[in-house]
């Protein structure tokens, strides 16, 4: 499997006053296509500084990334939505959809930006991944908070990406819905995508292929995951 | 997909966002359309004004009047709408003015002013309720209007003018006729306060005519032999204005006639255009307030629109902040959030357009009351055009209001976004 994530010593420095904030300090780490990674740890570890470098929506300032083939470090804004385009997909905590779009023009939104055009029958497929083929024509607010998650997770599975990234995706859920959420992860990853994952759930994360552990931004852990 | 198919997609996406928010938008959209309201009244009513000044003045028929001296506002109102405060020339001014070899054609006119029949006629008056009463030379008074035609149909068949020499017939403008609910044949009454005496006296008269529309002062006047009416008002030898055309109406001519005449005691020489740029000036001051508020409007209105958008923005922080990690450029979100302002700012200057068009009419009642215009007939002239034209200029000045709000919103950082989003 071709490695799509390649981080050496990445660093991500805030200067606040005259006071330096260490968020991430020097971080090696390397993910595969096809490989489920859970980052765990505890608040103010540095997961969300992590996932937000490795998924380009922040760049680093120290040691050097590598996201689907492409240098990142020093990379400005513009530039990395053009390496975000097409190639990443994202799951947020609190799935962010339009709650005026249907399900599936939530799950076609990011085609307009891409400038794609929809393929209903490929929309209809990706819902069909997630189980809420059913669900199409519905509203946000018809839905449950699983199930707005898995309308999030085909929203970045129709553009197709080569990583996914789910920042804290079962923090809204419970226990169930959480775990049916991690399901279709290592489902896409059998599929050879890679899934990037932060989680407070020491349990679901573990699930994973592989479970990397912070502390104060430096990873302290890596063990391998694999718990079905 | 370029830009132009996904400008569809866009429009949609901006329209339903608005609709999220849809008290805020309603009201956001009430004031551009109030402002907007504002604004095509008031170009309305310039539009109109003008319109109306030049038709009114037009239809008077003649170049130039020759009345008493007084205030030459006064004198323009009185013959466009029959104002008050009548001065009088004497009769034989007539005589001097028609042998002048520039004159080509001219009318005398007595006017006095009436009221309902029932009423008090008298030659002088304030009261709204007063109609004019027009002494004319009939055949001379339609060589300068040779427009004016006897209205037919049943009731009205066998109009005509009044015979010269006559003490009882009269004509009436459309107006009149209506309003009184006279036709052909009948009898008219007016009470007439005669000058010098200190009783009025009533009068019969029967109606030989009644006038098709004008929309002119004409059509609420009662016509009257002009001897008659010098003698209804005990003034037999006086006259309100001659009505003068020129052989050669340029300003060179009009100014050799005008110092010619003015040599006259007791007479003032008013060329129309003058009348025109008169009743203009006189009004565009009032108008240059009302635009300074119109102008005042728009700009709160605007101002309303950037806050209203500018709010939204930071609401959908963390959305804005998905859809760039979603893939959104800096040139998408930045589409997406100008387009929602214009169409805010078409929505408004559609709904006031139509708002000015529909409510124009108590626009018109309005400015009425305030001021006297010194003109009969439409003031506020909503026009296809002048509407296209607001509306285009309410989107240009929403191209602007959306600048900074757009730019607020495709300058954040995704990673901020999310994160002030809660993401």
């Amino acid at each position: 499997m071709n490695t799509v994530i390649e981080a050496k010593g990445l660093k991500r420095h805030y200067v606040r006053g005259i006071e330096t904030v260490k968020a991430l300090d020097g971080v090696d780490l390397s993910i595969r296509e096809g490989e489920m990674v859970s980052i765990l740890g505890p608040s103010g570890s540095g997961k969300t500084t992590l996932i937000n470098l490795l998924s380009c929506l922040d760049a680093p300032t120290g040691g050097s990334l590598s996201v689907a083939g492409k240098a990142v470090s020093g990379l400005s804004e513009d530039d990395l939505v053009e390496i975000r385009r097409g190639a990443l997909g994202f799951v947020f905590q609190r799935f962010h959809l339009l709650p005026t779009l249907s399900v599936t023009e939530n799950v076609e939104l990011p085609l307009l930006f891409l400038g794609r055009p929809a393929r209903r029958e490929r929309t209809l497929k990706v819902l069909e991944q997630v189980g809420l083929a059913d669900r199409a024509g519905h509203l946000p607010n018809e839905l449950s908070g699983g199930q707005m998650q898995r309308v999030a997770i085909a929203r970045a599975l129709l553009i197709e990406p080569k990583i996914l990234v789910a920042d804290e995706p079962t923090g809204n859920l419970d226990k169930a819905a959480g775990e049916a959420i991690f399901q279709v992860f290592k489902s896409l990853a059998k599929q050879g995508l890679a899934v990037i994952v932060t989680t407070h759930n020491t349990a679901l994360g573990y699930e994973s292929d592989r479970v990397v552990t912070l502390e104060d931004g430096r990873i302290v852990k890596e063990e391998r995951g694999g718990k079905t | 997909m370029n830009q132009l198919t996904s400008l569809p997609k866009y429009l949609s996406l901006a329209s339903k966002n608005l609709r999220r928010r849809l008290v805020r938008t309603s009201l956001t959209v009430a004031g551009v359309g109030l402002a907007v309201a504002v604004a095509v009244s008031l170009g309305g009513f310039m539009l109109g004004y003008r319109t109306s000044i030049d038709r009114s003045i037009d239809m008077l028929g003649f170049q130039v009047m020759i009345m008493a001296k007084g205030c030459p506002y006064e004198a323009a109102t009185m013959m466009l709408k029959g104002g008050t405060g009548l001065l009088y020339l004497p009769s034989d001014t007539y005589d001097k003015v028609r042998k002048d070899p520039d004159v080509e054609s001219i009318t005398p006119i007595f006017v006095g002013v009436g009221q309902k029949e029932g009423s008090g006629v008298r030659d002088e008056g304030s009261e709204a309720a007063f109609t004019v009463m027009s002494g004319v030379e009939a055949s001379s008074f339609l060589v300068m209007k040779p427009w004016l035609k006897m209205k037919e149909g049943r009731g009205y068949d066998g109009g005509r003018w009044f015979d010269a020499k006559s003490e009882t017939e009269i004509v009436l403008g459309y107006e009149a006729a209506e309003y009184e609910q006279r036709k052909v044949g009948d009898t008219f009454y007016a009470t007439v306060m005669p000058a010098g005496k200190a009783t009025a006296v009533q009068r019969e008269f029967r109606i030989v005519g009644v006038l098709e529309r004008t929309g002119t002062q004409d059509d609420g006047t009662i016509f009257l032999p002009i001897t008659a009416a010098q003698k209804l008002f005990n003034r037999p030898n006086e006259l309100t204005i001659l009505g003068i055309k020129l052989k050669d109406f340029s300003s060179f001519k009009l100014r050799d006639f005008e110092n010619r005449w003015l040599k006259l005691p007791e007479v003032q020489v008013v060329g129309l255009q003058q009348v025109k740029s008169t009743l203009i000036g006189l009004v565009a001051t009032a108008q240059a307030m009302v635009a300074a508020v119109a102008v005042v409007a728009v700009i709160v209105a605007l101002l309303g629109v950037v806050n209203s958008v500018l709010m939204s923005v930071y609401e959908r922080t963390g959305e804005i902040g998905v859809m760039k990690a979603l893939g959104a450029r800096r040139g998408d979100i930045f589409q997406l959030i100008w387009l929602e302002t214009l169409m805010v700012c078409l929505a408004g200057s559609l709904l006031g357009s139509a708002g000015a068009a529909v409510g124009s009419s108590l626009v018109e009642k309005a400015l009425r009351s305030l001021i006297d215009l010194g003109v009969s007939g439409s003031i506020v002239l909503i026009t296809p055009r002048l509407i296209a034209g607001s509306v285009a200029g309410s989107v240009v000045l929403g191209f602007f209001a959306g600048l900074y709000p757009a730019w607020r919103a495709s300058s954040m950082r995704p990673v901020d976004a999310i994160r002030e989003g809660g993401a």
